[in-house]
């Protein structure tokens, strides 16, 4: 197990270099220039030179990306172009929404998905199975923003239950914490709801089928109990998988439901940093996605093995 | 069976609570909105658009970090509602015979937000950081020679030839603001500066929130508000929603197509005002055949402005063929063109042009260009011209300006207001901002010359003459001022909106 762990600790670093080689040669790629977006429509050649000599730009490319890796070994990714602030210091300074966000967006997915894909598996090709597929369907299909702007409307406009939009920590008030996080959490929810539910009903109708399950049915075991032993066990495998891929991308950012929540999120973060062309953050942040999905991805592999007695590192 | 029922009441379960989840706890809604409320007085709580990237004002060029700094600091001068310069922390100046010395005398006792005393040797500091390290607003003291203290509560400006729009160029907003030493050399002043302002810094959560305190020992009489809190709302729905819920008293976001039905309530109130910005396009003249005037002539006569101003602004908007606002001192009327598709043909067709084509940039950093440009190519498709319009973000759309890569584009100047600003950098043949390679001798020597001439009068009839023959040749085609538009509660009293988007809290008052 510890010998697993290392062993896929060892390949992260690997990726995770490969990521920041990939990135900052993309970088490079894309066109348009962090001075001239931080000068704006002002420009005069001396103040450009000066601000980019200031930034490193003026380094050649391999000492540039040099400096910058001997740098993100030691915990530092660099200063923000656009703010001067440390990056490591404004990713981690957005990390406490971002986790909350995912986190009871991801528990309101859950609840969604759960049951709901239960209902469809086990009612195949009933009613109830039906409803469950076109509530599924209306999830996927619904924009974002879209739902953003009607929950606002309703809860907020109309019935005055719930605060438009912003963010209040949990430790300084955890019932306007609450207050504030339901809309978006719920929005960023139903859509992850809605495409586990998919997932969720494919994993248990498998898993019905599977043999052990037709011996136990034979048996004579109360249909509960199959279920919650047998055909809920078998499931949780391919669902853990998937909901891991959600959760990491949760992680990195809802950006849409952020901006329209004013939610001080990561995904904000990030997308203003590819629209000022702000490289150190820009590479920051997708270094620390990565990481972020390499770290989940091994959590749910080891967990795994705890669900499934088959599985053994 | 057993099984269908229990899961079949879970998922009622979940979506009754996913629907309604926090309904019954949620407290501190539509109320006031005004729950950190300082001892000496109200909250207010702004919602601006966008989020500042810093917080140091002789670096941002963000409007965001603008609104919030305006508060924060203050300049030498500084503009009026009607945009004339007068005194802040300089209480009076005069210009010696040759007009190439300018003597500032200062507020006396003025302290910044620390404690410290605010000197002439922060003047000379500030003035010289912008200069010394070439930060963005350095073009302004282009025709500076020298700074320097005569004395605590004294400060010299020697300049190279007369500048009449000195007090422009160094008050005109808070790019230029006065700052502090040690504020800047700890590296504090990108999150926490420290100004001489109405405001203080108090607290400033990324992503969430900027919250100021009033300066009780302010020079200009201690702010009414105990604080302001300006929080980001980037979606204009929310942010009307936020001010219609009482979570926010004040925004500059408002959907523009519902402006003119939320006045009518008497819930917001709304201020309109026309802007000191403008916007216009402009074809460059590098590449054949947009050199040739007959041309761009064509483009002024085949375009529609107040049908572009509806689709791109909603009505909010002031037409105009020049730069300068109705509503500026500075104001020319002057507007020889008309929409008239059938002129537009026979110039191109005077010309020697068909089937032209323009690659037109425009950025989905200012939708409205993308709007306007819509519109354009319609109207101009009538005359016989194709507008490819190329969408841009931002970063990529300024790279391809600096390097000439466009027929022609459409963009705005915000925040002009002497009219050397106006029409230098962007119409004489050495301007900074002539994308468009404009060039005429006569422009530019009118340009030169109304830079230098200290009568108001005479400057404002070389400026007219200069307009004309810009307007004329077409060198940019001017198309609409843009309205100033907020919405604030009605317990918001001693509030003005001005022509050059400045936010000013410092009389502001919120009644109960």
């Amino acid at each position: 197990m510890a010998r697993y762990v290392l062993r896929r600790a060892g390949q992260a670093a690997v990726v995770l270099l490969g990521v920041s080689l990939i990135v900052f040669a993309l970088m490079q790629l894309v066109p348009g220039d962090p001075v001239r977006v931080a000068l704006g429509t002002r420009f005069d050649q001396e103040t450009y030179d000066a601000l980019r000599a200031r930034a490193g730009l003026d380094q050649p490319l391999p000492v540039q990306y040099a400096q910058y890796l001997g740098n993100a070994l030691t915990g530092d990714l660099g200063v923000s172009f656009r703010s001067g602030q440390p990056v490591t210091a404004s990713l981690l300074e957005r990390l406490p929404a971002t986790l909350s966000l995912a986190g009871v967006a991801l528990l309101i997915a859950l609840l969604i998905a759960v049951p709901l894909g239960l209902i469809s598996a086990t009612r195949s090709g009933k009613v109830s199975d039906y409803v469950a597929t076109v509530f599924s369907q209306i999830g996927v299909s619904i924009p974002d923003f879209w739902m953003a702007i009607l929950l606002i409307v309703l809860f907020t406009s109309t019935l005055g239950w719930l605060p438009p939009s912003g963010y209040v920590p949990f430790t300084e008030d955890p019932v306007d914490w609450l207050a504030h996080i339901v809309l978006p959490a719920v929005t960023v929810g139903v859509v992850s709801g809605s495409i586990l539910t998919r997932f969720v009903r494919s994993a248990v109708l498998e898993s019905m089928g599977q043999e052990h399950v037709r011996t136990a049915t034979a048996k004579g075991l109360p249909g509960s109990l199959v279920l919650r032993r047998h055909v809920l066990r078998g499931a949780l495998v391919p669902i853990l998988t998937v909901t891991g891929v959600q959760l990491a991308t949760l992680l990195g950012g809802v950006v849409v439901v952020e901006v329209i929540f004013a939610w001080p999120g990561l995904g904000r973060l990030t997308y203003d940093a590819v629209a000022a062309r702000d490289y150190p953050l820009m590479q920051g942040a997708v270094l620390m996605f990565a990481a972020v999905f390499l770290l989940v991805n091994l959590l749910v592999d080891l967990l795994y093995a705890a669900l499934d007695p088959r599985i053994r590192y | 069976m057993r099984v269908s029922r229990w899961s079949t009441a879970l998922a009622a379960l979940v979506l009754t609570t996913t629907a309604c989840s926090g309904g019954g706890e949620s407290v501190d809604v539509g109320g006031s909105g005004s729950g950190g409320a300082d001892a000496s007085g109200a909250q207010l709580v702004a919602a601006l658009s966008a989020e500042p990237d810093q917080l140091d004002p002789h670096k941002t060029t963000a409007y965001a970090s603008f609104q919030v700094l305006e508060n924060v600091y203050d300049t030498l001068v500084q503009p009026d509602e009607q945009l004339e310069m007068r005194p802040a922390l300089a209480e009076s100046w005069e210009t010696s015979k040759d007009q190439l010395t300018w003597t500032f005398k200062l507020r006396n006792g003025v302290k910044f937000h620390d404690g410290k005393d605010f000197t002439a040797d922060d003047v000379v500091y500030s003035y010289e950081r912008i200069i010394d390290e070439e930060l963005s607003n350095a073009y302004r003291f282009e025709s500076v020679k020298n700074v320097r203290a005569v004395d605590d509560t004294t400060v010299e400006i020697e300049v190279k030839r007369p500048t009449p729009n000195l007090l422009a160029l160094i008050g005109g907003f808070k790019g230029m603001a006065i700052v502090s030493e040690e504020n800047v050399t700890s590296g504090d002043i990108g999150r926490g500066p420290v100004g001489t302002g109405p405001f203080m810094l108090d607290e400033y959560v990324s992503g969430d929130s900027i919250t100021l305190t009033a300066n009780e020992d302010y020079w200009g009489g201690a702010p009414e508000l105990g604080s302001v809190q300006f929080t980001f709302v980037s979606e204009p729905t929310v942010a009307l929603a936020n001010l219609q819920s009482g979570e926010v008293q004040w925004t500059d976001n408002l959907p523009p197509q519902q402006v003119e039905a939320l006045g009518s309530d008497g819930t917001i109130e709304t201020g309109v005002v026309p802007s000191n910005d403008y916007w216009y396009f402009a074809a460059n003249q590098a590449r054949p055949p947009f050199d040739d005037p007959l041309v761009r002539q064509a483009l002024a006569y085949g375009v529609d402005r107040e049908e572009i101003t509806e689709a791109a602004k909603f009505g909010l908007a002031t037409v105009n063929q020049t730069a300068i606002p109705r509503t500026s001192q500075w104001y020319y009327d002057y507007a020889p063109y008309s929409y008239d598709p059938e002129r537009a043909r026979q110039l191109l067709d005077e010309a020697g042009v068909e089937n032209l084509t323009i690659d037109f940039m425009v950025t989905n950093e200012y939708p409205e260009t993308i709007s306007a440009a819509q519109v354009m190519a319609d109207q101009l498709s009538e005359v016989g011209v194709k507008l490819d319009i190329r969408t841009e973000d931002f970063a990529t759309w300024l790279d391809d300006q600096a390097k000439g890569n466009f027929d022609a584009f459409m963009l705005g100047w915000l925040g002009n207001i002497d009219p050397q600003d106006f029409y230098y950098a962007q119409h004489h043949s050495d301007g900074a901002n002539n994308y468009q390679k404009y060039s005429n001798p006569e422009v530019d020597r009118l340009l030169d010359q109304a830079g230098q001439e200290t009568d108001d009068e005479q400057r404002q009839e070389l400026y007219n003459q200069a307009v004309e023959i810009i307007v004329d040749d077409a060198s940019y085609i001017y198309l609409y001022n843009p309205d100033v538009v907020q919405g604030w509660a009605p317990e918001l009293k001693g509030y003005t909106v001005r022509p050059d988007r400045a936010i000013r809290f410092h009389q502001a008052s919120l009644s109960e």
